[in-house]
């Protein structure tokens, strides 16, 4: 896998620093440069430098000025409690408690399948999620699921993204076993 | 606020501890002890002195030690002989072992109490999950230990292939955490509360734990091999 570049943009030097050193220990990140506003990064972000913004939550404001953003995945570094409006501004938050795994794990996940900015607040599935829920859990590919719904296998990937993030569940056997739990599918139908 | 006490607790794990202090500190490392077979001592005696009576080297010991007391813990490798590489596998043997006889039947037991009181179709269903996510961690383990196994036999003819120990346990951790999901959230209200907190505070255990154990491959194992070959 190509190596992303990623920018972080932190104000504590201690979380920046942090941050820097476990990324670029992955096999997935490089590190491209430390900022310390969203101001400073743009003029990389245009010159096609970044691939990946790290940033402190407590930059949302300066990140929802910025329209360079929208095209790039930015991912938020937790360092106090927020509202759950402000975190579904970032595709993907980090905490300063993660393991490197679980900061490695996030950035691969964002890496295969950014989720959307502004995932809904409710931990209940949509419809649409519940459809997809009971084809993943029937085995079917994201490119037959895709073909079923008559959607893009990247709003499946998407949907996929919002499932993991409601119910906790990864692992499409863990999936299945959530179908059956919770009555969305008969067991005979798998 | 006493200072010197913070300022202990943030020292690094020293030879000259006291077993005592050791495990008052980090009373996760003594499940090191229990792996390893190791006695605990009578009276009061230091790392260094403990480990020269085991035949362990106090360097390593500490290494794992800081590692079950930290998971962020990164070891100093270079202070770290290639030489002891036999003991790194024997203790992520020790450490297979572990799992495999000890923390996944107990967590497995646990599970079992909850089943009883669900429906058939749910207990069935967890079940498979538990005993596939079981059949899966020992599977990993036994071509670990085949590749582990040939680190050994082929570092010194120089063509090791480590690439076993760059994979994260991502796929375990991922298990781990689906099964605690499923307990938490997806059991019948009648499954009783206090059995789903103690088999859910044994799932985080064992998670927790394999996180560490991956940590000794990743930061411990991998480097010696790499330095035993560079020499080569």
């Amino acid at each position: 896998m190509k190596r992303q570049r990623v920018a972080i943009v932190e104000i504590a030097p201690v979380i920046a620093e942090g941050m820097a050193t476990i990324l670029g220990r992955t096999a997935s990140a490089e590190v491209v440069g430390i900022y310390r506003s969203i101001g400073e990064v743009i003029p990389h972000i245009a010159a096609g430098r970044v691939d990946i913004v790290f940033a402190s939550v407590a930059l949302y404001r300066q990140l929802e000025e910025c329209s360079e953003l929208d095209d790039i995945a930015v991912v938020g570094i937790q360092s106090a409690l927020y509202g759950e409006d402000i975190l579904r501004r970032f595709n993907a938050i980090v905490t300063i408690h993660f393991s490197a795994e679980d900061i490695e794990r996030t950035l691969n996940d964002t890496i295969t399948a950014p989720a959307e900015r502004s995932y809904s607040d409710s931990h209940e599935l949509s419809e649409r999620e519940r459809d997809v829920l009971i084809l993943v859990a029937r085995g079917l590919t994201n490119k037959e699921i895709a073909s079923e719904l008559n959607i893009s296998p990247h709003t499946v990937i998407s949907h996929r993204k919002n499932i993991v993030h409601k119910t906790g569940i990864r692992s499409v056997a863990g999936l299945t076993v959530y179908a059956v739990l919770n009555k969305l599918i008969d067991s005979e139908q798998l | 606020m006493n200072k010197s006490i913070n300022r202990a607790y943030l020292a690094p794990l020293s030879p000259q501890m006291k077993i005592f202090e050791l495990v008052e500190r980090a009373p996760s490392v003594l499940s090191i002890f229990s792996r390893l077979d190791i006695r605990l001592p009578f009276g009061d005696i230091s790392v260094a002195e403990m480990c020269e009576r085991e035949g362990y080297t106090t360097e390593l010991f500490l290494a794992l030690c800081s590692i079950h007391a930290s998971e962020g813990f990164r070891p100093d490798t270079e202070a770290l002989s290639e030489d002891i590489l036999p003991e790194v596998i024997s203790y992520l043997r020790a450490s297979h072992r572990y799992y495999a006889e000890k923390m996944l039947p107990h967590t497995s037991e646990h599970l079992q109490e909850i089943l009883e009181h669900c429906d058939a179709l749910s207990r069935s269903m967890l079940r498979r999950f538990y005993d596939d996510y079981m059949e899966y961690i020992v599977n990993h383990f036994l071509e670990e230990e085949e590749h582990l196994f040939s680190i050994i036999d082929s570092a010194s003819t120089g063509k090791a292939d480590l690439s076993i120990l760059d994979v994260p346990h991502a796929d375990i951790d991922d298990r781990s955490n689906d099964i605690a999901s499923l307990i938490f959230k997806s059991l019948p209200e009648d499954a009783p509360t206090k059995l789903r907190i103690v088999t859910l505070e044994h799932i985080y255990a064992l998670r927790d734990d394999l996180r560490r154990h991956n940590s000794v491959e990743r930061y411990i194992l991998k480097p010696l091999v790499d330095k035993y070959l560079q020499k080569k």
